[in-house]
């Protein structure tokens, strides 16, 4: 099993694939933390800060609705620790997204090249492959969570110790109770709310390559399996929540239904590795490891099955 | 060499459309070059997959040396195989590819150096597969299915796409291997180079079996009758004089003669003794073309 892994390490580090995604996605994580920065530095400030730098033009009166609505959103996002989780898993959206790929890779590029016919050669269990497979796509998403995780936590902790301590910041709300003044400023790194976050993104970047290998052995063509995965992903995501909402405006006016949109894969987790609520109606962040993982899980136990069952020829 | 006998038994592969291999039985003796023939859509390529555990049989089973391919301990150095010419990653270099096979089954780097050499690889060891012309890339699968040293070798026409030098050159690579008293499957297309190259042949046609046995006896059993190419200018005389000694004369289209019931010898001193000049005089044997041809009529039928 260690050689088989060893080999498929091999087999990604003797071709540009790699670098050319590690690339990408540092890239990525570099503008997903300067928006997420930017957008902590407003939140953080005081209501009153927070209301005029949002608005470009003299002081106004705003109308009720959209002064209650502005205030809200800033009462849900100023929390540091909230905000500290999501700089510190800065780019998680594209990662996972490049994660998956390269998990998809890890398949296609077997039948692509027809090098799938040496590899069971090699290994006759195939079982065996795809389990050495799994691994591989573990290891490389918890290779990109470093990279890009390092980044965050250098770049991020700097921004959050250059925000200074602001007593008049909100407790957590997340806590529920008081901070002391010195636990308000600084990176947050002592809070076990931002240490989970970072680790469950972790677990992310792991169950989506997963995910992409399930995926890969379900659509076999390399450039049908890629753009698939990569439409669904992004026009998924999007999709998906409007019809969540579509069903909640003119069918069944619950919460629930918005809730459920923990069902769309992107959508569990970004509410997994978030202490803070990611929307409205949105459910425990366990809810979303678990929708995760059992993706992950029948993405695995499918693709398996899969490889294990198709002729080579 | 450890026993590398080869034994398929009633093996059968139901495509949907097409019944591929049809309950088709033989067997390849340890240590000897079987070469295994058969019109193109045969199912030559679906056995050697089914033998492989690359493709699941509807019915029967293929054995090495008594175990299924799956459970072979240590596959790579019992069995190499070489089922297709473009097999590697096209932004891998040749040794990168050699080097992922040695890592998997735990070899040293240097056996890929090794057996780069071999197959006269070794100046473009570290350029891309996508680079590698078709003879390049058909010694690469060689090299690969050579890493582990195995006494089994099975290739699926390892000839196609080869220039005239490549085949000599694949040729007296797979008689050196022979000569190390490795076992040979060998499939292919070019009758001609099996008939050097092999001791036996497995003839299927449509699925099915249709003949096997050494080379001679496959050959031998069908040449009901020898004949005899004769050339003279005086072919009435000759005809006469041969019927003499009971031989049967029909005239070829080309002006020539064709003998039945005498030996080239018999009928040199036939004509010998009628003084008829004889331009031309050759026993004619069949050859495995011949025989192919004859056995497989009928049945190259595209199914």
């Amino acid at each position: 099993m260690t050689r088989l892994i060893r080999g498929e390490l091999l087999k990604i580090r003797t071709t540009n694939t790699w670098w050319l995604f590690g690339l990408g996605a540092l890239v990525m994580t570099g503008v997903a933390l300067t928006i997420n920065s930017i957008q902590a530095h407003f939140f953080l400030k005081p209501f009153d800060d927070y209301l005029s730098s949002t608005r470009r033009r003299g002081p106004g009166d705003l109308p009720r609705g959209r002064l209650t609505a502005l205030q809200q959103e800033w009462a849900a996002n100023h929390d540091v620790i909230g905000q500290a989780a999501k700089i510190f898993t800065s780019g998680q959206f594209i990662g996972v997204l490049i994660v998956m790929l390269l998990g998809i890779l890890l398949i296609t590029n077997e039948y692509h090249h027809q090098t799938v016919t040496t590899t069971f050669l090699n290994t006759p269990h195939r079982t065996t492959v795809v389990l050495g497979k799994l691994v591989t796509g573990v290891l490389l998403g918890a290779f990109f969570w470093l990279a890009t995780t390092a980044v965050n936590l250098v770049v991020g902790s700097i921004f959050l110790h250059s925000q200074g301590c602001d007593s008049q910041l909100a407790p957590s709300q997340v806590c529920g109770s008081q901070l002391a003044p010195s636990q308000v400023c600084g990176s947050q790194l002592g809070h076990w709310e931002v240490i989970r976050a970072i680790l469950l993104n972790l677990a992310a970047y792991a169950i989506w390559a997963v995910f992409g290998i399930g995926f890969g052995a379900l659509v076999r063509s390399q450039l049908g399996a890629t753009v698939t995965a990569t439409v669904l992903y992004l026009a998924g995501t999007a999709a998906g929540r409007l019809i969540f909402e579509l069903i909640h405006t003119f069918w069944i006016d619950k919460d629930w239904v918005l809730t459920a949109q923990v069902v769309i894969p992107s959508v569990a987790s970004q509410v997994m590795i978030s202490p803070v609520k990611t929307f409205e109606q949105s459910p425990q962040q366990w809810v979303g490891a678990v929708v995760l993982i059992g993706y992950g899980l029948v993405a695995g136990v499918i693709g398996t099955w899969i490889l294990r069952r198709r002729d080579v020829s | 060499m450890p026993d590398g006998q080869i034994v398929i038994s009633g093996l059968t592969k139901q495509y949907k459309q097409v019944r591929a291999v049809d309950d088709l039985s033989f067997t390849v003796e340890s240590g000897r070059v079987t070469g295994f023939l058969g019109p193109n859509g045969a199912g030559k390529t679906t056995t050697l997959r089914m033998l492989l555990n690359l493709v699941t049989p509807t019915a029967g089973t293929a054995t090495i040396g008594g175990h299924r391919y799956a459970d072979l301990t240590d596959p790579i150095r019992t069995v190499g195989a070489i089922l297709e010419a473009s097999a590697a990653h096209s932004g891998r270099t040749g040794r990168n590819h050699l080097r992922v096979i040695c890592e998997v089954n735990g070899f040293p780097a240097s056996r890929a150096d090794e057996v780069l050499d071999l197959v006269g690889l070794t100046p473009a060891a570290k350029r891309k597969f996508k680079g590698y012309s078709l003879g390049m890339r058909q010694r690469l699968g060689i090299a690969a299915a050579l890493l582990g040293d195995p006494g089994v070798l099975i290739l699926d026409e390892p000839a196609n796409g080869l220039d005239p030098e490549g085949i000599r050159w694949m040729r007296e690579l797979l008689r050196g291997l022979a000569g190390q008293g490795r076992t040979i499957l060998v499939s292919s297309h070019l009758l001609s180079e099996m008939e050097q190259l092999a001791d036996d042949v497995v003839i299927i046609a449509a699925g099915r079996l249709i003949r096997q046995g050494p080379l001679d006896e496959v050959i031998g059993a069908m040449s009901t009758d020898a004949q005899v190419r004769v050339r003279t200018p005086e072919p009435e005389k000759l005809t006469a004089a041969l019927a003499e000694i009971g031989a049967t004369v029909t005239p070829r289209g080309d002006g020539g003669l064709l003998v039945t019931g005498a030996e080239a010898a018999a009928i040199g001193d036939a004509a010998h003794a009628a003084g008829v000049p004889l331009h031309e005089l050759a026993t004619q044997r069949p050859d495995l073309e011949d025989v192919f041809l004859e056995l497989t009529q009928g049945k190259a039928a595209i199914r």
